[in-house]
């Protein structure tokens, strides 16, 4: 009897151990799961909402979306690093502000959930999102950030969003003033799923001037590719190396040869259209050729041996870097407000200081590029798409276009939120005074300004630095704020004219059903094949007829049914 | 009629009763084993549901029965295969290696009388194995670097033994000894725990016995340690050959699309398909995760009767 008492206490024991185990780990779960939502969405003002009013609120928009008036209560957005207001960054205060200010103007709240992956895996993420989640789930989009190349390849899914009724009934249609950005990107049968408001921009070729006056060598003698290669050698001596870029080529994201334009040319190493046809670049004479460049540029030692390895953020640190010892003279990114991020960083580094904003130069084009091409690449713009729950009902849909794109782009509060971030967090019209690096005589800048004037604020994280933008570059913006709120930056507007002067739109990225299916493993054998022609291990002519050998059949397959779609 | 008997060696009669009866009369323990079933049932076995999606099409708002597809396309992906023979490649090279390395330094250890410089080396040469990968990883890609940081590149040319510098992380020729050395030197210490326990074991008086004999040092190893560590040297073979395809983590952080070739496993395999596909499909990666589990499963089996064989007792 003694014996059943024990094992009966025993086991009752072991399932109120294991009960209150399962009932810390299901508030584990479900705490981690807040957390988790929570880091994801940025310190999003609502993340006390308890899971089962979210559960209602979600339940309260599926049926909603059977009725025209749909109401929609919470915002689920996922987005890249272009969103610099991040949570480190007063996302926080962007998030309340946002909500207030579109909730006034739909007349009912709306409660704004970010999601804001690490850079550079955004792309595997997404892809994680859309094809475990569905919406209605907390980490499931309703809209998203897309590159021109994610958006050609989910486009054809069915998971997006057609809005291009929407799109075509928004109120800063009449504001618009580059109408052809998202009109281009229609399909041929003309549905949109996605909205660019702003335009692509592109990246041109900085050379730092205290390298350029050391070597004796001006910016506007640099004319062809022979007079860029020498002014690399030049550069290249005693630990200091002529260029770097994150990879010789960066197949899996289009315009793919951005980084080292001067090599590459007229060369596109992708699918393209010439000449009204659909042809592969990587198979070209001129991807030959660049090939054999960049070989003989990694040979003589001009071009980094870090570019096969580096990420964008590694090699533009290591460009900036405080020890210029090991560092290179030309970095080809960004145009625009990069030009001011670069200078920046190399004035918070130390380097040449007393250049001030004039230390770095921006390399016009080389002949051979506009001979080719015209100009440096102008992207195909990255889009807003929203998805579509498939419910073959408009409602929910329509709801996100006016909560999140129609307000960003009413040239007024939201918009000004999307550009400079938070008023009194990231800029302010209230009269102030602040100083940057007060402890630094020769880096110490004093700022002044009178109530009413618009003017960026000290960055949330670091006061020593100028904020700069939100995510939408005003630059770029294709219907441009009216409140009057300009950051006149002299050296971004210097960026921008010259980008504007130089620069052609880059092909269109191609988009096929079996295109999507191997586009990644194509990317790696790509990279693969240049990386070893680059090191000296392959000719070029070689690593063509090994893509050839492996891929002839599927490419003649994807060119197939892209020619046959025109 | 209903009873059945069962008779022990000893010639006792036991009585066994029907199923229902016993449970019955052991429903204190049942009833203590049910959490514990539930949870097994729920934590391990209820996910393993999730191999069905290697018979279907799971992509984007698609979840469509495609039969055998995937396993065919499997068997007739070139780089499936290359990723198997790799895998198998690597691991059974590591595992005799890293066992062998390990038994080599163990007899050595054994053999030292300086107590306190056989505690220093033994905890000196264990610490590897409490550093993570990733940076192991990252302190062997700085040494072996190209670049003006790379330590022994700079050393082989200040010494004049080369003038262009060797991409050990980036050469198919070189890669696979690079992997080699990096686990010898992370996993050896840890490796030798075993060993070290097996020769403090060993009967001294078969040490003395040699002693009397004549037997030189070098003979006692020979004929004395090596024997006693054979059958430990078996086992610990056998228990690892059943994982020879749980391959990831170190390959992983070391590799490179220019030595996929000879580094690719079938992990990283399954993980590119996976997160680094434009679109991916989860149906096929399950496939290719459903085959592994598959060889791993039989490769548990043999490596039981294996152990059977050897030392009377399996390993599971």
């Amino acid at each position: 009897m003694k014996k059943k008492l024990l094992s009966i206490l025993l086991s009752a024991t072991m399932a109120i151990s294991l009960t209150a185990c399962g009932g810390s780990n299901n508030n584990s779960e479900s705490t981690t799961s807040n957390d988790t939502t929570e880091a994801a969405s940025e310190t999003e003002a609502a993340a006390s909402t308890e899971e089962s009013g979210e559960t209602a609120e979600a339940e309260t928009q599926e049926s909603g979306s059977e009725t025209s008036d749909y109401e929609l209560t919470d915002l689920y957005i996922t987005v890249d690093g272009t969103l610099t207001a991040n949570v480190d960054n007063g996302q926080d205060a962007f998030v309340e502000q946002w909500q207030n200010a579109v909730s006034e103007k739909l007349g009912h709240s709306v409660t704004l959930h970010i999601n804001q992956p690490e850079h550079s895996g955004y792309k595997d993420n997404v892809a994680q999102l859309l094809t475990t989640g569905e919406p209605g789930d907390g980490q499931y989009p309703d809209a998203l950030i897309m590159s021109a190349t994610m958006l050609k390849q989910y486009q054809t899914t069915g998971i997006l969003w057609n809005m291009a009724d929407a799109y075509a009934n928004a109120e800063f249609q009449s504001r618009i003033t580059l109408p052809l950005i998202n009109e281009n990107m229609k399909t041929a049968s003309g549905e949109l799923y996605g909205f660019a408001p702003t335009y692509g921009n592109g990246c041109v070729t900085y050379v730092k001037q205290s390298w350029l006056d050391e070597a004796g060598i001006t910016a506007d003698s640099i004319k062809t590719f022979d007079d860029y290669y020498n002014m690399l050698k030049a550069f290249t001596k005693d630990g200091k190396t002529g260029v770097i870029a994150a990879g010789f080529g960066k197949f899996d994201e289009a315009p793919y040869i951005n980084y080292m334009p001067e090599f590459w040319q007229g060369a596109y190493p992708a699918i393209y259209q010439k000449d009204g046809k659909w042809i592969d670049g990587f198979q070209e004479q001129a991807t030959v050729d660049a090939l054999a460049r960049l070989a003989q540029g990694y040979a003589d030692g001009v071009i980094d041996t870090d570019t096969e390895e580096a990420s964008t953020k590694t090699a533009r640190e290591k460009w900036f870097s405080n020890d210029q010892s090991t560092s290179e003279g030309v970095f080809t990114y960004w145009a625009g407000t990069w030009l001011r991020t670069l200078t920046d960083n190399l004035d918070k580094n130390d380097v040449d200081t007393d250049l001030g904003d004039d230390r770095l130069v921006q390399l016009a084009p080389i002949q051979e590029i506009k001979d080719t091409w015209g100009g440096y690449l102008n992207r195909e713009a990255p889009v807003w798409v929203i998805t579509d729950d498939g419910d073959g009902d408009n409602s929910r849909e329509q709801a996100i276009f006016d909560a999140l794109l129609e307000t960003m782009l009413d040239g007024d509060k939201v918009q000004t939120l999307w550009t400079y971030g938070a008023e009194d967090v990231h800029w302010s019209t209230k009269a102030e005074e602040f100083v940057l690096n007060a402890d630094d005589p020769e880096k110490k800048a004093e700022y002044s300004y009178a109530d009413g004037e618009f003017h960026l604020k000290q960055s949330p994280n670091d006061a020593n630095t100028l904020w700069k933008k939100n995510l939408l570059d005003p630059v770029l913006v294709i219907a441009p704020l009216t409140n009057g709120f300009v950051d006149t930056d002299p050296l971004v507007e210097k960026g921008n004219k010259f980008f504007t002067e130089n620069c052609v739109d880059a092909p269109s990225a191609a988009s096929s059903e079996t295109l999507t299916e191997v586009e990644a493993d194509l990317a790696t054998d790509k990279t693969t094949l240049v990386n070893e022609v680059v090191a000296g291990k392959k000719t070029p002519e070689d690593a063509i007829a090994e893509y050839q050998s492996k891929w002839a059949d599927t490419i003649d397959q994807i060119l197939e049914e892209l020619n046959s779609a025109e | 009629m209903g009873k059945t008997q069962k008779v022990t060696s000893t010639g006792k009669v036991i009585n066994k009763k029907p199923l229902k009866t016993r449970i019955w009369n052991n429903r204190g323990f049942y009833l203590m084993f049910l959490p514990i079933f539930i949870y097994v049932l729920i934590i391990f076995y209820w996910p393993m549901l999730g191999i069905r999606y290697s018979f279907y099409d799971y992509t984007l708002k698609k979840i469509q029965f495609v039969g055998f597809k995937h396993f065919e396309k499997m068997f007739s992906d070139a780089e499936f295969w290359r990723a198997f023979v790799n895998t198998l490649e690597l691991s059974i090279t590591k595992l005799l290696i890293t066992t062998f390395t390990a038994v080599i330094v163990s007899v050595f250890i054994n053999e030292m009388t300086n107590l306190f410089a056989k505690k220093v080396l033994q905890t000196v040469i264990y610490l590897p194995h409490f550093m993570s990968w990733t940076v192991t990883a990252a302190v062997f890609t700085l040494f072996l670097s190209t670049s003006s940081t790379g330590f022994i590149n700079e050393t082989l040319k200040s010494w004049g033994l080369i003038t262009q510098s060797i991409d050990f992380m980036h050469d198919t020729k070189l890669w696979r000894g690079v992997y080699y050395v990096v686990n010898i030197w992370k996993e050896t210490g840890w490796g030798t725990v075993i060993f070290l326990a097996t020769l403090a074991g060993i009967n001294p008086e078969l040490y003395e016995a040699a002693d009397i004999d004549g037997a030189t040092r070098l003979q006692k190893i020979w004929y004395v340690t090596v024997p006693e560590l054979a059958n430990t040297i078996i086992i610990v073979l056998i228990l690892n050959l059943a994982k020879v395809l749980n391959l990831f983590e170190s390959v992983f952080v070391m590799y490179n699309n220019r030595v996929f070739e000879v580094s690719d496993v079938i992990s990283t395999y399954i993980y590119r398909k996976t997160f680094l596909t434009a679109i991916p499909n989860y149906g096929y990666t399950t496939a290719v995760g459903l085959f592994k589990s598959l060889v791993g499963c039989f490769l548990v089996v043999v490596c039981n009767r294996a152990s059977k064989k050897i030392r009377g007792r399996g390993i599971i």
